[in-house]
Parts: C-alpha cells; sequence; structure tokens
C-alpha cells in the first residue's frame, strides 16, 4: 500500500517532466527533464519490484542508473563539441583568442 | 514487521513523494534554466534518499538492502555530476540566467560580464558568445567587475554614475518570473 502511494507520487512527477520535456525552449531543458525522467524510471522500477515483492527489479534500476548517467554526459559533450569521438574535434585551444 | 519499522517506512516514503512532485513542480514552474537545475536536485538528492530509505526499512538487512544503497548512491553522485555539467554547458552555449535588477525584474543577464574569470574559466569559449569590445582578462577584472554589479543594480551609487551602461540584450522579463518578488 505504501509502495502504491509513493508510485503514484513518482508517476505524477514523471507526468511532469515529460510536459517539461515537451515545451522545453532550450535542449537543456529537456535533457534536464530526460534526466529525472531516468531517475524517476529508476525509482518506479525499485518501487514496483518492492509493491509486488520481487526485489530482483532492482537490478534493472542499476543498470538504469549507468546508462542515465554516460547517456546525459553523452549527449552533453555531444552539445558541446559536435562530436563524441575524434581527439581533432576535442582540441580545447582552438577558439581560445 | 513491526509496527514502527512500517511507520517510519510511511513517513520516508511519503516525504520522498513529496519531495519528488515538489522537484517536477520546480521544473515546471521555474523561469530559466539554472533555477530548473536547483528544483531538479530537489527531487534528485531529498525525493531519491528519502524514497531509497522507505524501502530500505521494508528490505532489511539483505542483499537487497545492498543494491539500494547502491542504487542511492549512484544516483546521488551522478545527479550532481549530471546537473553540474548541464549548468556548464548551458553556460558555454550562451543561456544567460536570469538576475533581478534594481526594481526587482529577472533580466536576462550575461554571466561573462557580471563574473569575468568565468570567461577564462570556461574552456572553450565560443567568441560570439562573449560581450563584444570587453572580454575582461584577469588584469581589468575589478573595474569590468564593478560595472558589471552595477548593471544589475547591486550597487547603486555606481550605476548612478555611469547609466549609459547598456545592458546586454534583454528580452524582457520572462512572463513566469512574476511571482519570484
Amino acid at each position: 500500500m505504501m509502495f502504491a502511494v509513493a508510485i503514484i507520487a513518482v508517476l505524477i512527477a514523471l507526468t511532469l517532466a515529460v510536459v517539461r520535456a515537451l515545451a522545453g525552449p532550450s535542449a537543456f531543458d529537456r535533457l534536464l527533464a530526460a534526466n529525472n525522467i531516468g531517475t524517476s524510471a529508476i525509482m518506479l522500477l525499485a518501487l514496483f519490484g518492492f509493491m509486488t515483492e520481487r526485489p530482483e527489479f532492482l537490478d534493472i534500476g542499476i543498470t538504469y542508473v549507468l546508462l542515465n548517467m554516460i547517456g546525459t554526459l553523452a549527449v552533453l559533450k555531444f552539445f558541446r563539441y559536435g562530436a563524441l569521438g575524434h581527439a581533432q574535434d576535442l582540441d580545447m585551444d582552438q577558439d581560445q583568442s | 514487521m513491526e509496527p514502527a519499522i512500517d511507520l517510519l517506512s510511511w513517513a520516508a516514503l511519503m516525504g520522498g513523494g513529496f519531495f519528488y512532485v515538489v522537484g517536477a513542480i520546480g521544473l515546471n514552474r521555474m523561469p530559466d534554466i539554472f533555477t530548473r537545475l536547483h528544483a531538479v536536485s530537489v527531487s534528485e538528492t531529498l525525493g531519491v534518499g528519502l524514497l531509497t530509505l522507505g524501502m530500505l526499512l521494508q528490505a532489511g538487512f539483505t542483499l537487497v538492502a545492498v543494491k539500494l544503497v547502491m542504487i542511492m548512491v549512484v544516483l546521488m553522485w551522478t545527479g550532481a555530476v549530471a546537473t553540474h555539467a548541464l549548468a556548464r554547458a548551458a553556460l558555454h552555449d550562451g543561456e544567460k540566467p536570469l538576475l533581478a535588477d534594481k526594481g526587482g525584474a529577472l533580466m536576462p543577464t550575461d554571466p561573462v560580464s557580471l563574473f569575468p574569470e568565468l570567461g577564462v574559466r570556461l574552456a572553450a569559449p565560443l567568441k560570439s558568445e562573449i560581450v563584444e569590445g570587453d572580454s575582461p582578462g584577469p588584469a581589468d577584472a575589478g573595474s569590468a567587475e564593478s560595472e558589471a554589479l552595477a548593471e544589475v543594480g547591486y550597487g547603486a551609487d555606481e550605476a548612478e554614475a555611469n547609466p549609459d551602461a547598456e545592458r546586454p540584450d534583454s528580452a524582457g522579463p520572462d512572463s513566469t518570473g512574476k511571482d519570484d518578488r
């Protein structure tokens, strides 16, 4: 029962984050909302696992935590450099006058 | 399960859900990206922490508790890192934080004019994002800083001293910023 109430709260927060992700004026707003949606999904997984008394869902949650972090940082890096890998594109001194 | 543990778990889960929803409301209500980051960090620290604490009390000393602690620690750690990276990327991209001027209206203010060392710290500043003509180096940091402070109205007498200090392009206060002050 207590987990059901917490799940409802997290679902409300998830809906609000989706609203921001759709409405956000800049890409950073959308990315922030996407990060929050990922966190909400992790909490939903954990709470749902506890509610149905199958806490094995936590393993999926751990995977999601790591993926969420990597995803946000990768997209940010892409915004900044326009590329994800190549060393010649990551030359930070080229713009400094 | 003992009733005391259940009661504590209820309290932690309800508190966590409350702060989670508060963070999401702030994500929608706040006027610009930096204040939204501030709002979301509520749900990513206090919300996640309390929800995990509530589940921990139900789990007891098991392997499930270890996994929960792992999720909580990693979420708190990476939430801070992601928030910092987002703010830095937004600054680098030229997002101007809303700062209050003398009348209390929120104006998009160029942070590089306010904190001159920021232009140096942002590792690869795009040339178009620095205010034209005064990309202040460390040499004239003091004067540029006081001028920038006068621009946003922190030093009132200095603002009258040079009334022609123009603000960087201001698109007017955001409509959602009216209830902040």
